[in-house]
Order: C-alpha cells, then sequence, then structure tokens
C-alpha cells in the first residue's frame, strides 16, 4: 500500500510542482537561440542545415534549432503554438495561410540592415514586380519569399509518340486540343483509366482553375470587391468542360485516381501530362535520373481557351519566411539576419532544390537560364497572376471544390452547381 | 431413423464448419489489406499501383526499410523516434492501469454521494472533441513548462475515461461477497483493492494494457503541438515523414509502419494468455 | 450487527471511494475541465485563432448561426449516417465474432491476432492502404469485379456518396472491429466457466447456453461496447479528413469534427468551432446517458 500511494503522490506532484514554475518568456540577454519552423522537404532540408551551421559559425552568440514539421501539419502546429502565445521566433508559411499572421500583427516587418538589405525600397527593388504585395501592408514588407513557384505541363514525348502524336505539333495549346489529346492517349481497362493524358492538381482549385475561368472572363471578385463569383457564363462554361472530363462525360480523369506528379517521374505509360513546377525537376533527378538525362520529356505553357478573352497562366504561390513579432528585437534582428544570409545563396537553392526564389537577379542569372525550360516558367508567370490570398482564401477554394466535384462526379448540372457556389460564397463574404 | 444423440453431433459438426466458414470469410476481408500492405513494403513506390495487383514482389526490394531507417538526411531519428514512443507509451500504460482501476472500483464499489456525478462528468471528458481542446491544451502545456519533456508528453494522458469505464464494467460482475469477506476479516480498503481486485482482474488489465498502449502508440496530433525539438519526436510523428502530399513513398511508408507495429504485436502475443483462458482467474479467485 | 453501527461503518468506507477516486478527478480537471470550459466560454463570443484583440462576447449568435447553416446540418447528417451505421455493425460483429472464436477448439488466438491486426497500424499508414485499395485501379474494384465477374467496371468508390460513405464505414470497422472482440472476449472470460458446466448438464445447448446465459452475464460489457464505440464514431476524424486529403470529395463524409477541425484550424473562426464542439459534447452526453436508462440494470448475480 506504501508503495502505492507514494507512486501516485510523485505523480500528482509532478503535476503540482511543474504549475508552480510557469515563467514569463526569457529576457534576450546575451547569447540569442532561434527556433525556427520549417515543412520536411528532403533536399531544401540539407541544404539549409548547411547554411545554419555555417551561420552559427560566423555568429557565435547565436544557435539555431530547427524543427521539421510534415508539410500537411505545420499550418495547424504553427497556428496552435501562435494562439498560446508561443511561436517559433521565425518560420515559413504558405501563401494562403500567411496573411492571416499579418492581419492580425503577429508577424514582424523585415529589419532591412539585418538582412542584407539598405532599406525597405532596396528590398522591394529587389524582387520582381508584385511578388511581395501579399506580405506587404501599408508599404512595409512582413516576408522574405523562399520560393515563388508557377506550374506548366509537364509532358511525356514517348508517350505522345505511342498514341501517334507528334509532340512537337500536337501539343495542346487550347483546353480544347487537351480534351481531344487526352482522348487520343487515354487507355481504359473497361471503365478503369490506366493511361492517362492529363491530370490536374484537384486540391489547388485556386492556382489552377481559377485562371481558366478568368480565361473567359469570369472572376473570383469584382475590381470593386462587393460581388464574389463573377461572369456566370464564364463559370458553367468552366463547370461544363469539367463535367465532359470527369466520369459523366469523356471520362478522362478523376480526383479519385492518385494524383500523377509522382507518378510521372516514373515514366511507366500512366500519365502524359502532369502539371507542377520547376521544383519537380528536382525531384526527376532523385526518382529517375535516366528519365531527366533523356529527352523524352518536355514543358508546354497552360492552355489558354480557344476563345479566351484574356491570356491567363496558372497562378503563383509559394512560401514567405516570416518572424514572430512577439520575439524581443534582439531575437528578430538575428532571425532576419539568418533569413538574409539563407536567401543570400539564390542560386544554391535553384541548383540543388529546384527552388527559385522571384529575385531579378536570379531570373537574369546564367543559372536560371540554364535550368530546361526554364523559359517557359518565366514565360508563363510573367501572363499570371499571384494566387488569390483574402482572408476567406481557404473557404472559397473548398467552395470551388465542392462546385467542381459536385459536377465531375455527382453529375451535378452546371447552372446548379453555380447557384450554389455563388450562394456559399455571398454567406462566407458576408459572416 | 437415427438416433437422437447421432443428430445432435451432425448439427454440431455443421455449426462447426459454418462458424469456421464465417470467421474466414471475414478474416479474409480483415487479412487482405495487411498482406497488401506488407507485400508493398518490399516494392518500389513505382509497382504498388498495378493492375492486376502482383501480391508477390518481384525482388524483395529491400530498400524501402534502409530509407526507413535511416530518413531521407541519413540522421538515423528512428531509434530515436521509436525510443521516445515506448517510453511514453509504457509510462501512460503503467499510470493508466494504476489510476483507473483505483478509480474504477471507487465508482463499482462503492456509493458516496455523487457517484453517479462523478462518472458521468468522467464519462463527458470522453467526448471532447480534441480539436476543440487543443488550443487551451496548449495554453496549459506551455504555463506548465511542458513543451519538449516526457512529462508534456505523458502528463495529459496518465488516465482516460475509457480506461475508468471498463474497469469499472469489469468490477462490477466481481462477487461482493468476496469484499465483505474480506472487510470482516480487517482488511484495509486499500488492500482489498491490492491483493483481492488486482490479482483476480488479469484479463480486464491485459486487455486496458493493450488498448492504452495501441492508442497512444498512435497518438499523433498531442505530440505534434508539444513537442517542438527532432530529438523529442514520437514515432507516429517520424512516420509521417514519409506521408507528406509531395514526396509520398508508399514504399517505405509501409516499410516504417511494419517497422513500428512490432512491439504491439509482441505485446498481443505476451498478454493474450490473459484474455483467451480467462476461465483459469475464476477458478483460482474461488479457491 | 445493529444498524446504526452497521451504517457509519458503511459511511466510513464509502468515504474511501471518495478518495480512491479524487486522483483522477484532480487529473481531469487540470487537462480536461479547463480546456472544456474554456472551449465553452470561447463559444460565446467571436475569437478569431490568431487575433491577440480581446474577443467580443456575442451571446449566442455562433449557435444560431449554426443552426441556420446548411453545411452544419450537412455535417450532423453525415456523423448521424456514419455513427448509425458503423456502431451497429461493431456492436453486432464484435459479439458474434467473440462468441464463435471463443468456442473454437483449433486456432482461437490465430483469430483473434489476425482480427486484432489492423489496429497495430498508425491511422495514417491505414488510409493510405485504403486509399490504394480504393484508387479505381486498386484492389476494391479489382476484388468486386473478380467476384461479380464484371471485368473492367469503376465502382466508384469515391464517386458515388453513399458508396464513398460506406467506404469510410467500412475502414472504420476494419479498423477497430478487433479491438472491441478483445474487449468482448475478455469480459466473457469472466464468466465463471461452473456456470456453463451447470446448463449443459440441465441440457441446453450451445446457442441456448449463449442466450440465456452468457449474454446477460456479458452485460455490462456490452454496455461498455456499445458505449465506447458510440462515442468512437461520433468523433470520427481521421479517415475522414485523411480520404478528403486523398481525393475523396468531401461534402458526403464532412462530419462534424471534420468541420470543426476546418472551422477553427483552416479558417481561424474558433468562437464558432467551439460553438460546434459544444453541440457535439451535449449530443454525445443525451445518447451516453440514453443508453444507460436502457441498460439500466446492469448489476449482475450469478
Amino acid at each position: 500500500m506504501k508503495r502505492f500511494i507514494v507512486i501516485t503522490l510523485i505523480l500528482l506532484s509532478l503535476v503540482g510542482m511543474t504549475g508552480f514554475a510557469a515563467g514569463k518568456q526569457e529576457a534576450a540577454k546575451g547569447p540569442v537561440k532561434l527556433l525556427f519552423w520549417t515543412h520536411e522537404d528532403k533536399n531544401r532540408e540539407v541544404l539549409e542545415g548547411r547554411f545554419i551551421k555555417e551561420f552559427e559559425a560566423a555568429n557565435p552568440g547565436i544557435t539555431v534549432e530547427r524543427v521539421l514539421y510534415p508539410s500537411v501539419k505545420i499550418q495547424e502546429a504553427t497556428l496552435a503554438a501562435f494562439a498560446a502565445n508561443q511561436g517559433p521566433d521565425f518560420f515559413n508559411m504558405a501563401i494562403e495561410d500567411e496573411y492571416q499572421y499579418i492581419a492580425n500583427e503577429r508577424v514582424a516587418p523585415v529589419i532591412p540592415e539585418a538582412a542584407g538589405y539598405a532599406n525597405m525600397q532596396a528590398i522591394i527593388d529587389a524582387y520582381i514586380p508584385k511578388v511581395l504585395d501579399p506580405v506587404t501592408v501599408k508599404g512595409k514588407v512582413y516576408g522574405l519569399p523562399l520560393e515563388l513557384t508557377n506550374w506548366c505541363i509537364y509532358l511525356n514525348k514517348k508517350i505522345f509518340r505511342d498514341a501517334g502524336l507528334d509532340p512537337d505539333k500536337d501539343y495542346p495549346k487550347t483546353w480544347e486540343d487537351m480534351m481531344r489529346v487526352s482522348e487520343k492517349i487515354t487507355k481504359r481497362n473497361g471503365e478503369i483509366i490506366t493511361r492517362r493524358g492529363f491530370d490536374f492538381r484537384y486540391p489547388y482549385y485556386l492556382v489552377e482553375m481559377v485562371p481558366m475561368v478568368e480565361q473567359l472572363g469570369g472572376k473570383i471578385i469584382s475590381d470593386d470587391g462587393k460581388q464574389v463569383i463573377v461572369g456566370d457564363d464564364a463559370w458553367i462554361r468552366f463547370l461544363q468542360f469539367m463535367k465532359e472530363w470527369g466520369p459523366h462525360g469523356k471520362n478522362l480523369g478523376s480526383p479519385t485516381y492518385k494524383a500523377s506528379r509522382s507518378v510521372w517521374n516514373f515514366d511507366k505509360d500512366e500519365v502524359a501530362m502532369t502539371s507542377t513546377g520547376l521544383y519537380q525537376q528536382g525531384r526527376m533527378r532523385t526518382d529517375n535520373m535516366a528519365f531527366f538525362n533523356s529527352s523524352d520529356w518536355m514543358v508546354v505553357p497552360m492552355p489558354q481557351f480557344k476563345d479566351a478573352k484574356k491570356v491567363v497562366a496558372q497562378s503563383y504561390y509559394g512560401h514567405y519566411y516570416l518572424v514572430n513579432a512577439q520575439k524581443p528585437r534582439d531575437n528578430q534582428f538575428a532571425a532576419w539576419k539568418l533569413i538574409g544570409y539563407m536567401l543570400g545563396h539564390a542560386e544554391d537553392y535553384l541548383k540543388e532544390v529546384s527552388l527559385p526564389q522571384p529575385t531579378k537577379k536570379l531570373m537574369a542569372s546564367d543559372a536560371f537560364k540554364k535550368m530546361p525550360f526554364s523559359q517557359v516558367f518565366a514565360d508563363d508567370m510573367a501572363r499570371a497572376h499571384v494566387v488569390y490570398y483574402g482572408a476567406n482564401s481557404a473557404q472559397l477554394q473548398k467552395l470551388i471544390q465542392a462546385a467542381v466535384e459536385g459536377v465531375m462526379l455527382n453529375n451535378v448540372p452546371p447552372e446548379k452547381a453555380l447557384e450554389t457556389l455563388k450562394k456559399d460564397a455571398k454567406d462566407l463574404f458576408a459572416n | 431413423m437415427a438416433p437422437a444423440f447421432l443428430k445432435e453431433k451432425a448439427i454440431h459438426g455443421a455449426v462447426g464448419v459454418l462458424t469456421y466458414l464465417i470467421l474466414s470469410a471475414l478474416l479474409v476481408f480483415i487479412l487482405a489489406p495487411m498482406v497488401f500492405m506488407l507485400t508493398a513494403s518490399f516494392m518500389p513506390a513505382r509497382d504498388i499501383i498495378s493492375m492486376p495487383y502482383p501480391w508477390v514482389p518481384k525482388g524483395w526490394y529491400g530498400h524501402n526499410f534502409v530509407k526507413a531507417i535511416a530518413g531521407n538526411d541519413r540522421t538515423y531519428l528512428f531509434f530515436r523516434s521509436f525510443w521516445n514512443s515506448m517510453v511514453v507509451a509504457v509510462a501512460i500504460t503503467i499510470s493508466t492501469i494504476m489510476i483507473a482501476s483505483l478509480t474504477g472500483y471507487s465508482l463499482s464499489k462503492f456509493s458516496f454521494r455523487g457517484r453517479d456525478l462523478v462518472f458521468m462528468i468522467i464519462m463527458a471528458t470522453m467526448m471532447i472533441p480534441f480539436e476543440a481542446i487543443m488550443i487551451p491544451l496548449q495554453v496549459v502545456s506551455t504555463q506548465l513548462k511542458l513543451t519538449n519533456t516526457y512529462a508534456g508528453l505523458i502528463l495529459p494522458f496518465l488516465v482516460d475515461a475509457f480506461g475508468i469505464f471498463l474497469m469499472r464494467q469489469y468490477f462490477i460482475t466481481f462477487p461482493d461477497e468476496f469484499i465483505d469477506a474480506a472487510r470482516v476479516d480487517g482488511m484495509t480498503e486499500f488492500s482489498i483493492y491490492r491483493k483481492i481486485l488486482l490479482p483476480n482482474s488479469g484479463p480486464a488489465i491485459a486487455t486496458l494494457a493493450i488498448l492504452t498502449f495501441r492508442n497512444q502508440w498512435d497518438n499523433l496530433m498531442w505530440p505534434l503541438l508539444v513537442v517542438q525539438s527532432e530529438r523529442m519526436k514520437t514515432l507516429t510523428l517520424y512516420i509521417m515523414k514519409f506521408t507528406g502530399d509531395i514526396n509520398s513513398d508508399e514504399g517505405s511508408q509501409m516499410a516504417v509502419s511494419l517497422l513500428a507495429s512490432i512491439p504491439m504485436v509482441l505485446m498481443f502475443f505476451s498478454l493474450s494468455k490473459y484474455f483467451i483462458s480467462g476461465s483459469a482467474v475464476f477458478s483460482a479467485r474461488k479457491g | 450487527m445493529p444498524r446504526t453501527v452497521r451504517s457509519t461503518l458503511k459511511k466510513k468506507q464509502d468515504r474511501w471511494g471518495l478518495v480512491f477516486a479524487a486522483p483522477s478527478l484532480f487529473f481531469f480537471a487540470v487537462f480536461s475541465f479547463y480546456p472544456m470550459f474554456s472551449a465553452f466560454f470561447t463559444s460565446f463570443t467571436n475569437k478569431q485563432a490568431l487575433s491577440l484583440a480581446r474577443p467580443k462576447f456575442i451571446g449566442l449568435e455562433n449557435y444560431s448561426y449554426l443552426l441556420q447553416s446548411p453545411d452544419f446540418w450537412n455535417s450532423m447528417r453525415a456523423t448521424a449516417v456514419f455513427t448509425l451505421g458503423t456502431f451497429s455493425a461493431l456492436v453486432v460483429f464484435s459479439l458474434l465474432l467473440s462468441a464463435l472464436v471463443s468456442e473454437l477448439r483449433v486456432g482461437k488466438k490465430l483469430f483473434q491476432l489476425a482480427y486484432y491486426s489492423p489496429a497495430v497500424l498508425s491511422s495514417v499508414v491505414a488510409a493510405t492502404i485504403w486509399l490504394l485499395i480504393f484508387d479505381p485501379r486498386g484492389l476494391a474494384n479489382q476484388a468486386m469485379n473478380a467476384v461479380m465477374n464484371t471485368p473492367g467496371v469503376d465502382h466508384y468508390w469515391f464517386v458515388n456518396p453513399y458508396k464513398e460513405q460506406f467506404s469510410t464505414m467500412l475502414v472504420y470497422f476494419w479498423k477497430h472491429i478487433g479491438y472491441f472482440v478483445i474487449i468482448c472476449i475478455s469480459g466473457m472470460a469472466s464468466v465463471p466457466p461452473s456456470v456453463y458446466e451447470a446448463v449443459r448438464m440441465d441440457g441446453c445447448n450451445r446457442w441456448q447456453s449463449y442466450w440465456h446465459i452468457t449474454f446477460p452475464l456479458l452485460r455490462p460489457t456490452v454496455v461498455l461496447v456499445s458505449i465506447m464505440s458510440m462515442i468512437l464514431c461520433l468523433r470520427t476524424f481521421s479517415v475522414q479528413y485523411l480520404f478528403t486529403l486523398g481525393g475523396a470529395p468531401e461534402r458526403a463524409i464532412n462530419v462534424i469534427t471534420m468541420n470543426i477541425y476546418f472551422t477553427g484550424i483552416r479558417f481561424f473562426r474558433t468562437g464558432r468551432a467551439s460553438a460546434m464542439s459544444i453541440i457535439l459534447l451535449i449530443i454525445m452526453v443525451v445518447l451516453t446517458w440514453l443508453q444507460f436508462r436502457v441498460t439500466r440494470s446492469e448489476e449482475v448475480n450469478y
């Protein structure tokens, strides 16, 4: 009995004692310890690990602890930590999630001197136009881009030839081409598709599909900001296209098939075209060096609708490094210094992990021009705009997803799907 | 006409065959995905989706296991994570058994005022969705300085309502006469618990141990929030490394999960004697 | 023994009951009630997850918004369908399987381990396996087409909303049935064999002895299994969440916990998410209380 009580008491007092030990934020005198959160990315991890070591060696007063989170979980880990006022010193966040941190003043503006710039304007000048818009509020820049990516179409020439097509001539220039070409390429076992022509990036509706609507003259939000889901005809034509693509139409693919971007690298005669970024080349090298070195693949721009009202390419999106505003100024300074140091190696990011930073210098560099098909990406980026990142973006994306899934999978008429989408979007912006 | 006992034997035989048939049909349903996983762990990712599925890997590709243990960055954090998960799961299993059985005893064999209220309140804790309390819980843990510690991983799960419920339901069936007899013999309430109830609840404790261990072994959300250092990560977080949406590599994912399940299989085998031949417990109790 | 002595003795004993429950209560106070009350208060405010401003008290606004929101009612429907389907299957099959398995002469342990085996997998991996199985090229179509002799048919596991819901139930059943079979078997192990011997001598067959003897004695276990599985089903999250990430359409399987997750964590509306959690909590408490009422006479006598 005694032993039992003792054990129970120890366990209980553990709870109790720790209660008294509740502390305050440590003051930042003397050495600075930085906590850095980022998402797992097997190639970038190694590169940044090296930069951190070099930085620590050059700055004896600063130590850095890096924590890697699964990319699907980093958003919630960071959110919970910030909600409990326990955020890391600095972290990176995707464009669609980052804005809330700025809007709520949870992150601090860049300290130009620390990051290696003379002043704010120098930062803005160093990047290509508009890419800092998502992190700029009242002339202050709150984040620096780790990467800015746009997607183009990777195309497997072997599969094209196998389907009796000439990849250099027959590659899809319009969405109508895309459907025709895909019909030729698609192979099935009964209804089950064993070889797909093209696979959409299904969960990323704002990046890939909203530009399709915009080509037809539609919009998410009207210019005066008063109306959501603008241009019924454009939306209906887009939804009609997706319906024809899906199992209730020509059965060319659907979100229920395993996403193609990892499959494409293997060159297994499963999918001819996939939508992905420059970074795919780094993954191709790891997955299938022989295919990467061959001349059996190429990259083509995003198709446009035949009677497009506007030329629009897939939106670009990215990740920004942000610094916690609740940390002492010394920590913020050290954090921006490290970010500046890491991002100063833009060419290493590009060469070793295929992540392009949108600086004017990098875009004009030989390293960028030497990357296969980098010009295709640069040209498409010039035709694109940044992905919609307003406060309701995540919810809006889900509403568009529901509309597309409705027409593709559940055979909902496009008019009805649009009606629901408009109503839900209106409610969303009203609340 | 056949004698009655022969007829009965035939019925018994038929029932026996039917039993095996039903059980085996379900066995196929349950095992097919397991076998799929086992064989897939020996295939390169590119071979896993094929029509028809090959079932026997060509050439037993062992690279998945190398990758599972070494990790992408060759830090071999697998072992460290395995150890962390072990410490956490074992500690929680022991504390749950201790506290849950004590509380279960209190809620089944005493009738103090407000007992049913206490029981319902404890039950209610089982019903709170974790998503609703994760932020307040994070606040508590930060105030208690639990971030990045074993204590932080263990304390919020010292006992759970399910364990208390399970022990209570088990103790309800325990005959009161034994307890009364012990009281007459002058045993204290605590020694009744320790010397009579605990030794006679093998099946319940074994069940609780297996289920608690399993739940902790699979706990993902809480470690994700409370651990902010690579060295303190648990195995589930380690497994997540292989399931990131971009680089998902099913082969090594299956391999790492196969390795992660070894402790639970061992535990099942070592404890299974308790619930399979539980009758022995009762004869001992009577004696 | 005189009556008064006995009752004071009884009172003294019962005080021990409270002492024994104290460690748990203390524990739950810190790690469950505090966060629960916090969520309760938050549900009356417009709290945004990242906002540093003091949340504004808005009374019942979150609740009235939810009760008028079709999205919320869709989640209620999804949760109800999932719970009814999975819960009844789990309860019936766990009782049936444990009865059958414990009757076996050969292979008892093997069957138990086999049924339990899916439980050793982490939820993430289980969902990955099933996503591969439900891929149109995966095992689910292959098996269906082999059994029904319909080569090349896509059974639209995720396309058809009914089948999609069924798929989530199937995975959940697969993952958890072993868990409940074990609970039932350990419950049966506590029935003294002398009881069986007595009935056998009375000439009952196996079925009769199960129905008249084992089942009533198992009542506490049945209560345990049914309440546990009901709560588990109402709280289901990972299967639906991971399936949605893997490309399954969301609407049909947007269970309430997933709605809470998205509202609170992805859309930052902590106040509204808390209100949803409180509603879920109330539903669970009421259902559990009802189950206790229905199975009132839990006490068993040999």
